[in-house]
């Protein structure tokens, strides 16, 4: 266990790392690039009207592509869908976006910030992590047992229990594998206390 | 066009105040929350509010404000602004309306004519669905639709795309170069491939069976 609880230390850092290298490589590249471009505007008047409406709309398309990576950003660290609506709306705009073919099943109960982001981030390390043609996450359910959230993922194996395991650990969570009878049909379970 | 506006964001307030006055818009008001919104509106004519999705009353007070607005104002437009466009926000707004109701992303209102071509739509009875989410919805569909949208020729991708965006025929035959006999016509395929049976007529019945058809799963939980 103490190893797993390093390994997510890692990947924690791994993760600060990425998403500082995604801000300076993205959108602080794209502002200061329009920041050069709008000096160019001063230097160089249009020539005519058109060129006048031209070069605007290109920069209001510029800003748009920075907030859209600024957006993407900001669900790397906290989908705000999630906190905003809960596990079911975020999880199936994941899946819609990543363009996997999983099904969400999900009520609208809400469990806390804390056990919803490691739900959230667990699925979504997996569908990351899925091999193309591999065995693939079929159904995710989340519902709620006792006091806990509990979290079925279906057509998973004992590879994305390390994932499952880095998110519901550090919380007094628990995870458990069931192989299924064929190599896809294996049923992952997460339990993650709520505060 | 008379304009009400509520947004918690004082400097994009501010800004949308100074476009807004600039493509000549009368401004009943512009507030900081629902309830204030609401309030205003109580005394106040507007033809279109404009309301920022995630505003007081929190957590999506733009949401539950433009319940109450249009269960008390039936025939006044709704344009939601936000710094996201998502599917699950889309789907919301389509239960609070399927007419004169319009959904965009906040920078992307940033010129006079876009500006005026949304709140014009809205006042037309039209529904407004930001491009960059009805390109997304048709591009990816859910599942087990990706075949039969991949099915789809070239020229009815767009036609389906200009319609999940909430234009009429003629609005896609302006946009596509072409006649809106020939828009009707895709249209019918597309209906065809998809096996949707509805009213071709019914522009708002039309734009809502797109969208769910997209949108849906073989179960919802």
């Amino acid at each position: 266990m103490a190893s797993a609880l390093r390994r997510r230390e890692a990947v924690q850092w791994v993760r600060r790392r990425l998403l500082e290298r995604q801000l300076h490589d993205g959108a602080s590249l794209r502002i200061s690039a329009l920041a050069l471009r709008l000096g160019l505007l001063r230097y160089q008047s249009p020539r005519d009207e058109d060129d006048w409406q031209h070069r605007i709309a290109e920069l209001q398309d510029e800003l748009h592509a920075v907030l859209q990576e600024l957006r993407a950003v900001s669900a790397q660290i906290y989908p705000p869908l999630l906190d905003q609506a809960g596990l079911g709306p975020a999880l199936r705009e994941l899946v819609d976006q990543s363009g996997a073919d999983v099904e969400i099943v999900a009520g609208t109960d809400r469990f806390g910030p804390v056990a919803e982001g490691a739900a959230y981030f667990a699925v979504a390390e997996c569908l990351a992590a899925q091999p193309a043609g591999g065995r693939a996450v079929r159904r995710v359910t989340i519902e709620r047992a006792e006091q806990d959230l509990l979290l079925t993922a279906i057509g998973v194996g004992a590879e994305q229990v390390g994932l499952m395991l880095d998110q519901a650990y550090p919380l007094g969570g628990t995870v458990n594998l069931f192989e299924g009878d064929t190599p896809d049909s294996g049923t992952i379970t997460v339990r993650i206390p709520c505060e | 066009m008379r304009v009400a506006l509520a947004e918690d964001g004082a400097l994009f307030r501010e800004g949308l105040l100074m476009l807004l006055r600039a493509a000549g818009h009368e401004i009943v008001g512009a507030v900081g929350g629902g309830d204030e919104l609401v309030a205003l509106l109580a005394t106040e004519q507007a033809d279109v509010a404009i309301l920022d999705i995630r505003m007081p009353p929190e957590p999506d007070g733009g949401l539950t404000t433009a319940e109450r607005l249009r269960a008390s104002h039936p025939k006044m437009g709704l344009l939601f602004l936000s710094h996201y466009a998502e599917t699950h926000y889309l789907m919301r707004i389509l239960e609070i309306g399927t007419d004169s109701i319009g959904y965009r992303l906040k920078e992307k209102v940033g010129s006079v004519d876009v500006l005026t071509d949304t709140l014009n739509r809205i006042h037309d009875g039209e529904i407004v669905i930001e491009p960059v989410l009805a390109k997304r919805l048709v591009e990816r569909p859910r599942g087990d639709k990706k075949d039969v949208v991949a099915s789809l020729s070239e020229r009815e991708m767009d036609v389906l795309r200009l319609m999940a965006e909430g234009r009429s025929n003629n609005g896609i035959a302006a946009q596509l170069f072409v006649t809106p006999k020939a828009v009707e016509k895709h249209i019918a395929n597309i209906f065809g491939k998809l096996g949707l049976h509805t009213d071709t007529s019914e522009h708002h019945r039309r734009v809502l069976a797109v969208l769910t058809y997209l949108r849906s799963q073989r179960t919802e939980g």
